[in-house]
């Protein structure tokens, strides 16, 4: 499984999207989750479960106030 | 928590204490003018004030001025540079103060577009600084008749400047008995000149404060009237000593007074386009912000905590990135204790936004004002994380009187956060020693000493006037008198080009390194900030993509300060279906919008590769003038290794494993030869490998730029953008 | 106190109301211009309007950072108009959008409970109520 276009070490069978946000501690408030090109809504992360080849983006928009 | 409805009002100057005042003015020159309106958001004039005469002078802006550098940070640049020569520095009498809002500053009706831009010579940099600020001043001087205000020379005693659009005057005035510090000053000066107390949103002022008679950190304070606490607030022009060249200049405030604000006093091309653009975004606010960053409840400081699960935040002098007392200054800690909540915390009129929020009521604990309750701005982000966690300090009531006394000393937050932060690591490495500092304890955290230290700097005593250089000039003062090594100092010593580093750490973001060190005035992150798409969302992995991104985000920003817009309505907001879009860090709905007021003020149609080609006509010319002053060239965009990676060990050893995977990933060690390596092997080659990334960076960013390897604007380049002006040529021609 | 009351069970969706207040104030028949809102329509076979009223909920008030909006003695939140510096963000903001921008006028309107919707409304779905 790629994430942010390198490969992802934690992945393992059953892991979701929102799995993968709560390992990597990405906290910022402003995401944007691609899942081979489609976008997963918030409400959607814990529901959508990953496989092997998915391709996962989990885009940080810009910060810096 | 505390809400704005519950929140007295603030005590207003008495009746007699005004009347005290007004008796000790002294009227030293008046000039009538004629006040000329604007059209399309220009008045195409400027005023020129010079303090050390007392003249008044209104010119006409040309119109190849006006066409090349736009409004904003281009008029200021470009009139600094007909005023000064390379000799000129900080405090000589043809330095100038200039300052201009832009085109689009002034209309109410969209978030963010009231900033202003001012430019000096820098007694930090000795090249131009550039700082942007909020808060009415700027407006108030367009809708007074002027699109840009020029300030030289020098007076002899302490004077106000005050513009009154009501009767067209300009005054010279002395002004004995107000006060120096900010925060009495402009509450002093706006009841003064306001009829009465519905009047008092109708006066600016623009002032420093007591410190920045000493400091070369001294920033200018932009007042703004809040009718609903009854106070007058404050925003910062804070970056690069603009408020200690101010106080130089011998000017102790400048007053402009307005008859009132309408929806179209910048009579705009299309009234009909701005209201539509303006309406979108405010139901945008109303109905996301609470789901995204909470602009409204908690203001910029909502990121600390986040940013703190990056490494990004510059704990202990940007040594560590995450900070173990960050849960005290949480965005729900700030919300629940310390902020006002439910208050119009807009910096001008229509940001919906309103990120300017403001601690209520809060008691100080040490200084001058120790026992008074004051209405305290803030906290940014920038000063949160710059005087908290850079210092060690996790206090939000430390935190808010530190920030506190510097705006109304009129001293920057973030060069004096990072230059405490300096002292601080002077202090654990024995540089500095408390018979050094005059008995200041300057460990890491010590608040009381850190805000003693600042009360020092404010009267000019002590181990102050030492702070009161930053730390370009302290590393040199404490080589010279052998208390420390200077390549250890310039390796921890986080400034670049004489200004301190804003607060976000870039060890591992090269992009963001370059982000920093790649900048025309310093290390300030108004040009790009790229940490995320390089270091998390491994957007820009090559050299190219990496140029690409220090090229396209310098100039998109430059924008805004040519504009008169704020960045964070740009991305602290963004549409619900802005995840849809094809480049949803660009928020492209927003840049829309930006081109829709563009053109409903000035009736001009331009596109995205317009907007970035007026940029990078000022952003050339500023680096020529940089060049011209002489700091413009590739050796002036070294920066210090602290900013880049671990300096020493305990650095290292924070975060070994990552550092000891890069060696393997990045710089082709194998596993083998990093384990039988040292600690001061490994950190040797990690140095060794940053260094050459840095330096493989500028190979790729210059040319995209249009420069050559020494960072010098080609011919070609500038003829492309029609910025071959004889004066350019004649800087850059012997530097091809 | 003086408000503005609905009752949606009675509304038949002939926008009466819209008319008249757009009418009054605007002088125009364009519903966009009227401080009250009705939308009707059939939902899965049923005839189903929702009625959108200023309760004087004072949120305008709120966010105006000019403070030019403020209830009078009988609750009913006025605009000083000459004071009103035309940022919209009352419009934005209003939880009904009930509030009208107009571009040939600097200022926005809002509903002051004066009862002209009342008068045209053949069913009594909306009154005017004194407490």
């Amino acid at each position: 499984m790629q994430l942010n276009h390198r490969e992802y070490a934690g992945f393992r069978e059953g892991i979701t999207v929102q799995d993968v946000i709560d390992e990597n501690k990405f906290t910022w408030p402003k995401l944007v989750v691609r899942c081979n090109g489609k976008v997963i809504w918030p409400q959607d992360y814990a529901q959508t479960v990953l496989q092997e080849n998915d391709d996962l983006e989990v885009i940080h928009l810009l910060g810096g106030g | 928590m505390i809400h704005i409805c519950n929140v007295e009002r603030y005590h207003a100057p008495s009746a007699e204490e005004l009347q005290a005042l007004r008796e000790s003015h002294v009227l030293l020159k008046k000039y009538d003018y004629e006040r000329k309106p604007l059209h399309r958001g220009y008045t195409d004039k400027i005023l020129t004030i010079d303090v050390g005469t007392k003249e008044a002078m209104i010119a006409d802006i040309p119109a190849e001025v006006k066409e090349k550098f736009i409004g904003g940070k281009g008029y200021c640049l470009r009139y600094l540079w007909d005023a000064v020569n390379p000799q000129t520095r900080w405090d000589s009498p043809e330095n100038e103060i200039v300052m201009s809002a832009g085109p689009i500053a002034g209309i109410t009706q969209y978030g963010g577009t009231g900033k202003t831009l001012i430019c000096t010579i820098s007694p930090m940099t000795d090249i131009p600084i550039d700082s942007n600020v909020g808060g009415f001043f700027g407006p108030y001087l367009k809708f007074a008749g002027f699109d840009a205000l020029e300030i030289r020379g020098k007076s002899d005693t302490d004077v106000v400047v005050v513009i009154d659009a009501t009767k067209g005057t300009i005054s010279f005035e002395e002004a004995p008995m107000e006060h120096f510090d900010a925060h009495i000053l402009c509450e002093e000066l706006t009841a003064l000149y306001a009829d009465n107390e519905n009047d008092k949103k109708n006066i600016a002022v623009a002032a420093a404060g007591s410190a920045a008679d000493y400091c070369n950190l001294g920033m200018l304070n932009f007042s703004f009237y809040d009718p609903r606490r009854g106070v007058t607030r404050l925003k910062q022009a804070g970056r690069g000593g603009i408020g200690r060249v101010f106080r130089n200049k011998r000017i102790k405030a400048l007053v402009c007074k307005i008859g009132g604000v309408k929806a179209n006093l910048n009579d705009v091309y299309d009234f009909g386009l701005i209201n539509k653009t303006g309406l979108k975004f405010h139901r945008e606010v109303a109905n996301n912000d609470a789901k995204q960053n909470d602009m409204r409840g908690v203001g910029t400081a909502y990121s600390l905590r986040t940013l703190a699960d990056y490494d990004i935040v510059p704990t202990h002098n940007f040594k560590f990135g995450d900070a173990p007392g960050i849960d005290e200054m949480t965005a729900a800690v700030f919300k629940a204790d310390w902020l006002t909540q439910g208050a119009a915390d807009g910096c001008w009129y229509g940001c919906s936004m309103a990120c300017a929020k403001a601690s209520d009521h809060f008691l100080l604990k040490t200084g001058p004002y120790k026992g008074q309750r004051v209405c305290v701005d803030g906290p940014e982000y920038e000063s949160a994380a710059g005087l908290g966690p850079s210092c060690g300090i996790y206090n939000p009531q430390e935190v808010l009187e530190i920030n506190f006394y510097c705006d109304t000393y009129g001293l920057d937050t973030i060069s004096y956060g990072t230059m405490t932060a300096f002292l601080m690591e002077c202090y654990e490495r024995g540089i500095l020693n408390k018979e050094r500092t005059g008995g200041l304890d300057l460990t890491w955290g010590n608040a009381a000493d850190d805000l003693e230290m600042m009360h020092q700097m404010a009267r000019n005593e002590g181990f102050g006037k030492i702070a009161a250089l930053g730390i370009h000039k302290q590393k040199e003062y404490f080589a010279k008198m052998g208390w420390g090594d200077m390549n250890e100092m310039n390796d921890f010593g986080m400034e670049q080009k004489g200004l301190e580093y804003s607060e976000y750490s870039a060890k591992e973001s090269l992009a963001q390194q370059g982000g920093y060190g790649l900048t025309n005035k310093g290390p300030q992150h108004d040009e790009a900030w790229l940490i995320f798409m390089d270091q998390v969302n491994n957007q820009i992995p090559t050299f190219e993509d990496k140029a690409e991104a220090l090229y396209f985000y310098p100039m998109f920003r430059t924008w805004f300060g040519l504009m008169g817009l704020c960045k964070l309505p740009w991305n602290d907001i963004v549409p619900a279906d802005n995840a849809l879009t094809d480049d949803p860090k660009m928020v492209p709905e927003h840049v829309e919008n930006y081109l829709n007021l563009y053109y409903g003020v000035t009736g001009q149609k331009i596109d995205t590769k317009e907007m970035i080609r007026q940029s990078e006509r000022v952003y050339n010319f500023q680096r020529i003038f940089n060049i011209r002053m002489g700091k413009g060239l590739r050796a002036n965009d070294a920066i210090p290794y602290r900013s880049a990676g671990p300096v020493f060990e305990d650095e290292y050893l924070w975060r070994e494993e990552r550092y000891d995977t890069q060696l393997v990933e990045l710089a082709g060690y194998t596993p083998e030869q990093v384990k039988s390596m040292s600690l001061q092997e490994r950190m040797a080659a990690t140095r060794k490998h940053r260094e050459d990334q840095y330096q493989k960076l500028i190979d790729a960013v210059y040319p995209k730029r249009g420069w050559n390897m020494n960072g010098v604007p080609t011919i070609a380049h500038l003829k492309e953008l029609g910025m071959d002006l004889p004066e350019l040529l004649e800087i850059v021609e012997p530097l091809q | 106190m003086r408000r503005l009351e609905k009752d949606e069970s009675l509304c038949v969706g002939c926008h009466q109301c819209e008319f008249a207040c757009a009418e009054a104030y605007y002088k125009t028949f364009d519903p966009a211009y009227a401080c009250i809102r009705v939308e009707d329509g059939w939902e899965n076979g049923e005839y189903r309007s929702s009625i959108h009223i200023c309760n004087q909920c004072g949120k305008c008030a709120e966010v105006c950072n000019t403070c030019v909006i403020q209830p009078n003695p009988k609750g009913v939140y006025m605009i000083r108009k000459k004071e009103c510096v035309g940022c919209l963000m009352c419009v934005g903001f209003c939880p009904e959008q009930v509030m009208v921008q107009s571009d040939d006028r600097l200022e926005p309107s809002k509903c002051t409970a004066c009862g002209i919707c009342t008068k045209v409304c053949p069913t009594g779905a909306i009154r005017i109520v004194e407490d």
